[in-house]
This record gives structure tokens, sequence and C-alpha cells, in this order.
């Protein structure tokens, strides 16, 4: 809020509905990224590819498209080869017992291997009628709402289902969630297969907001923004408590910080210090307050 | 033998590798009883329990759960029969609050098709339960890891009953504690006594403690069973006496 309010006072054009459509933006695929690996870091693991499947599925879409697919179920298709490079990640982890930072990493080169080879390095165009393209971004405020409804639904899967709840209890004491019987494998690779897809499909979002696909979108940068918008937000590093609402919080303050140092016309260089040390300082907050984050958790 | 025992073991054998920890041990457990097994790391209490609880299988051996020859083949096995054990890891996550521990992966649900967590039901049986076996909690709704070792030892064994567990092992559930988290722990066993439904082996180290809280104990040596007595028939003085016989012989040596 305090930085809502000074980068209005400060700057004339903040809150204005331009802007507020651009920030909306900025706040959307952090907030759905986070989604995802809110729930991995809940259960002490970490997707890093999830930035790469969000350049990837776009061609998958396009390529599924140009084979002759309805636009609709080149989505489906994009949604359903995101979401197997989760199970492979899901796989690699559990089965294999690959830590989830080597395994997503080996994962994160890989597919962005995959996406530079299938568009041969080129942009491309995003297919779809004006209806589906405005459903799925090109409307200003499309992303956002689809990111406010992705958070809604995943705070309630955290919140109120045994999905949930075992997630937190596998991040909480995995001997006390086997004890009790509770599937790890199945929750560790359900929330891998999870995160993967929400980045494909904030993937798609962008695609259709932007009406095209630039094969170098994405990457490390939108999993940083992810997971930190997490961390800000209040969801222990160390596993077993998070909450998805702390997630939005944490992308609307990136976002802010974002939009409003770039109204002020602070240049990128600046700008990477100014995110880095707000990062670094939510990181000391989260493990350092950990009783304030228990009350931001009840 | 006219009342079926609610649980017997009859000469268990378990071998790990060239180590026999268990060389035929027979006991039998009556429904409403305590039973204090006593001895020295390695004597083979340990695994006697994870017998019982379905974690090994014995190399030899039958148990009877009321009557009946058992096989447990695996812990949910022998949980499906009403045997549960509270270990001293306790299986509780102290992130949780203390109603999610006690109906955690058997959590109530509401109808519907999203099936969502019935987290008003959840508390008031969670706040039922500890009632019933008379734990006082200010709220169910505490972070587990907020409460001492002996309330936390309280709600395992809470939820061990309301799971319907009626043959209880519990692995040193006095270890490591003061005298005024023992004294909780030692009032709640003598509460699940009283109701007479359920049968409790506990695996103890202190001789007057074990003496004070159960009906009967059985001291452990080498993987058998050397000494048996009602608790009112023996002291701690005694069963010291035994151990340091033993202790002496072993020393001296067999040859």
């Amino acid at each position: 809020m305090a930085l809502i309010v000074y980068f209005e006072l400060t700057n004339a054009n903040f809150l204005t509905n331009a802007n507020l459509e651009t920030l909306s933006q900025f706040v959307a695929t952090p907030a759905i990224i986070a989604c995802g690996e809110i729930m991995l870091l809940i259960c002490r693991e970490i997707d890093l590819s999830v930035g790469n499947v969000f350049a990837l599925a776009p061609f998958i879409m396009e390529k599924a498209h140009d084979a002759g697919l309805p636009v609709v179920a080149a989505i489906a298709a994009a949604l359903l080869v995101s979401a197997l490079i989760g199970l492979a990640i899901g796989l690699f982890t559990i089965r294999l017992n690959v830590p989830s930072f080597i395994s997503s990493l080996g994962m994160f080169f890989l597919v962005n291997g995959i996406t530079l080879t299938i568009s041969h390095g080129f942009p491309a165009n995003t297919p779809g009628g004006p209806f589906l393209t405005n459903l799925m971004g090109g409307w200003g405020y499309a992303e956002i709402l689809w990111a406010f409804t992705i958070v809604a639904v995943m705070h309630v899967v955290l919140r109120h289902t045994r999905w949930g709840l075992h997630t937190t209890a596998v991040g909480g004491n995995i001997t006390a969630a086997a004890e009790v019987g509770i599937r790890i494998d199945r929750i560790k690779i359900g929330n891998f297969v999870l995160t993967s897809t929400l980045g494909g499909f904030a993937g798609l979002l962008e695609a259709f907001r932007i009406g095209s696909t630039d094969p170098l979108a994405g990457g490390s940068n939108i999993m940083f923004q992810g997971v930190a918008s997490g961390v800000i937000g209040g969801t222990a590093l160390g596993g077993g408590s998070g909450t998805i609402v702390g997630g939005l919080v944490g992308a609307i303050v990136l976002g802010v910080l974002q939009d409003g140092f770039t109204l002020q016309g602070i240049n990128a260089f600046t700008f990477n210090i100014i995110i880095g040390g707000a990062i670094l300082i939510a990181m000391v907050a989260n493990i350092h307050l950990p009783r304030l984050r228990r009350r931001g958790a009840g | 033998m006219s009342e079926a025992a609610a649980v017997r073991a009859e000469g268990l054998i378990k071998r790990f590798g060239s180590v026999t920890a268990l060389a035929g041990v027979s006991l039998q457990l009556k429904r409403g009883e305590t039973l204090g097994i006593l001895g020295d790391n390695g004597a083979g209490k340990s695994t006697l329990i994870k017998i019982l609880t379905g974690f090994h299988r014995p190399d030899g051996g039958q148990i009877f759960v009321a009557g009946q020859p058992v096989a447990l083949g695996s812990v949910d096995e022998a949980r499906a029969l009403g045997i549960d054990c509270v270990y001293q890891d306790l299986a509780l996550v102290n992130g949780l609050s203390v109603y999610h521990n006690l109906f955690l992966n058997r959590e109530l649900r509401r109808p519907g098709p999203f099936r969502l967590l019935d987290h008003g039901a959840m508390r008031r049986r969670a706040a039922q339960a500890l009632a019933e076996i008379g734990i006082e909690l200010a709220s169910v709704e505490i972070e587990v890891g907020a409460l001492s070792g002996g309330q936390r030892q309280a709600i395992a064994v809470a939820r061990a009953v309301s799971s319907n567990a009626r043959i209880l092992l519990l692995d040193e559930p006095l270890a490591a504690m003061g005298a005024r988290e023992a004294r909780l722990i030692i009032d709640l066993i003598e509460r699940l006594k009283a109701r007479g439904d359920i049968a409790i082996a506990m695996i103890a180290h202190n001789y007057a403690q074990t003496l004070e809280i159960c009906d009967r104990v059985i001291l452990m040596q080498h993987g058998r069973i050397t000494f048996e007595s009602t608790a009112a028939a023996t002291s701690a003085a005694e069963l010291l006496e035994i151990i340091r016989r033993e202790y002496r012989s072993a020393r001296q040596g067999p040859g």
C-alpha cells in the first residue's frame, strides 16, 4: 500500500487506467507462476524450468494449430505438454532421487533447447479469433482476471482440500506424513505437474496478449519472479507453510516496484539493484519473522 | 484362559542377519491391562513392538488378536485390527493445528462435488476426542509445534485412540520429560486404563515410574523375557538386582 501511495504522489500517471492495465500485466504472470511454486515450496521442492515451459507452450499451441487442430484443442495440447514436462521432473525427482533443484535445472535447458529448435529461433504469430484472443489475454485486464481466478482456486485447494493439507503435511514432517499413510510421491509429483501446467498457461496468456510469441520469452527471470512473489508473500523456503494469497501480494509488490520505477524513469540497471535489495529484505524477514508469518497464515 | 487376550504372542523369533533380536518371546495382554516392557538397550524391546505393529515380520512364532491367529503384513493391517503405536518421533506435523493433526489422512469432508474439508466438524470432533480422554487445551487450532513435549505426546495418543486403536503400544512415552510433563502422560494413561477397553504396552526405562503406572511388567534381556511379575509383587530394587546379577555374570564370562 505504501508503495502505491508513494508512486501515486510522485507520479501523476500512476493510478491512471492505462497504467493500471500495464501494472496488471506485470502482476499476472508472476502471480500465476507463484501459485505453482508456492505449492512446491510448501512440500519442499522447486521447479526452475517453469519459465521455459512458459516460452514453449505457445509454440506447441502454434505447431498443433498449424497441424490442423482447432485453437482450443491446440491450447489443450500445449497444456498437456506442459503437464508432461512437470510429470517428467516429478519422476526424475521422486523415482530417481535427483533433487528437484537439479532435475528441474536440467529440464530448464532441455525445454529451452526444444523451444529454440521447433521455433528455429524466430517469433511466431498467435492463432485464434478475436473472441478467444480477448478471453485469453488480448483484452487488457483478461490476464489479471485469470490470475485472480487461479489464485482464488489455488487458495481453496491449499486451505480447504485434502490435497492442500497433505502438501503442507509432507513439507512439515515427511516422516509423519508417511506414518499416517499419505502418499508422498503422489503429492509431490502432482504439484510438479500443476506448476508446469500453470507455467504453460501463463505463457499462453502472454502469447494471446502480445499476439506473437518470442522464443526467448520467459526463462529464469519469470521463474524467479514467481518464486520471489511466493517468498515475499510469506512462503517458507524450508517448506511446511505458505499462503497463495501471500504470493499474489508478493507479485503485486514486485509489479508495483517494476512499474513505478519505470514510470519514474529509473534506468534498468538501477532497477535491478532495487529489486534485488527488496527481495533480500523480504527473504530476511521471511526467515526471521516466523511469528509474523504464522499470523499471516491463519 | 477363559477370556481371550486382546493380543497374544507365542514364540516370536526375529533375526537381523546373524543377530538374533528376539529368541522366542511369548506374552499376552488383556483388555484394560497395562504392561511395562523393561530392559537395556538392545534387549529386543523395540523389535518386539515393531513386530506387534506390523512394521517387522517375525521369522518365527504366532500373533493372536482377540484369540484369532493373524499375520501382520503391514502397519496398516495392524491398524485395521486396532493395534497402533505412538513412536518417540510422534509422527505429528508441527506446522499444522492440533485438529488437523488429529484428522490427518482421515479428514472429515463436506458433501458435494469438491469434497472440501469440513474444518468446523473436525474442530468440534477434535475438541470432543480430547475432552473424552481428559486432555485440556486452550484451543484445537493451536499449532502442534507450540505445545510442550507432554502435550504433543498426549495429542499423538489421542489420535491413536480416536482412530479406534484398542491395543496401544507406547515407545518410551516418558523419555526426556520433566516431572510435570510426565505427570500429564501418567494421568492420561491412568484415564485410558479406567476406560477398561484399551490394552496398553509401553517401553520404559524408569523402573519406579513403570511400576507405578503398569499392572504388570516384563524384563527383557538378550531377546528373551527373563522376568515377569505383577507390579504389586515386585519392586524397582528387585528389578535392578536382576539386571545387576546378569551384568555380573556376563562380565565373568561363560568360561
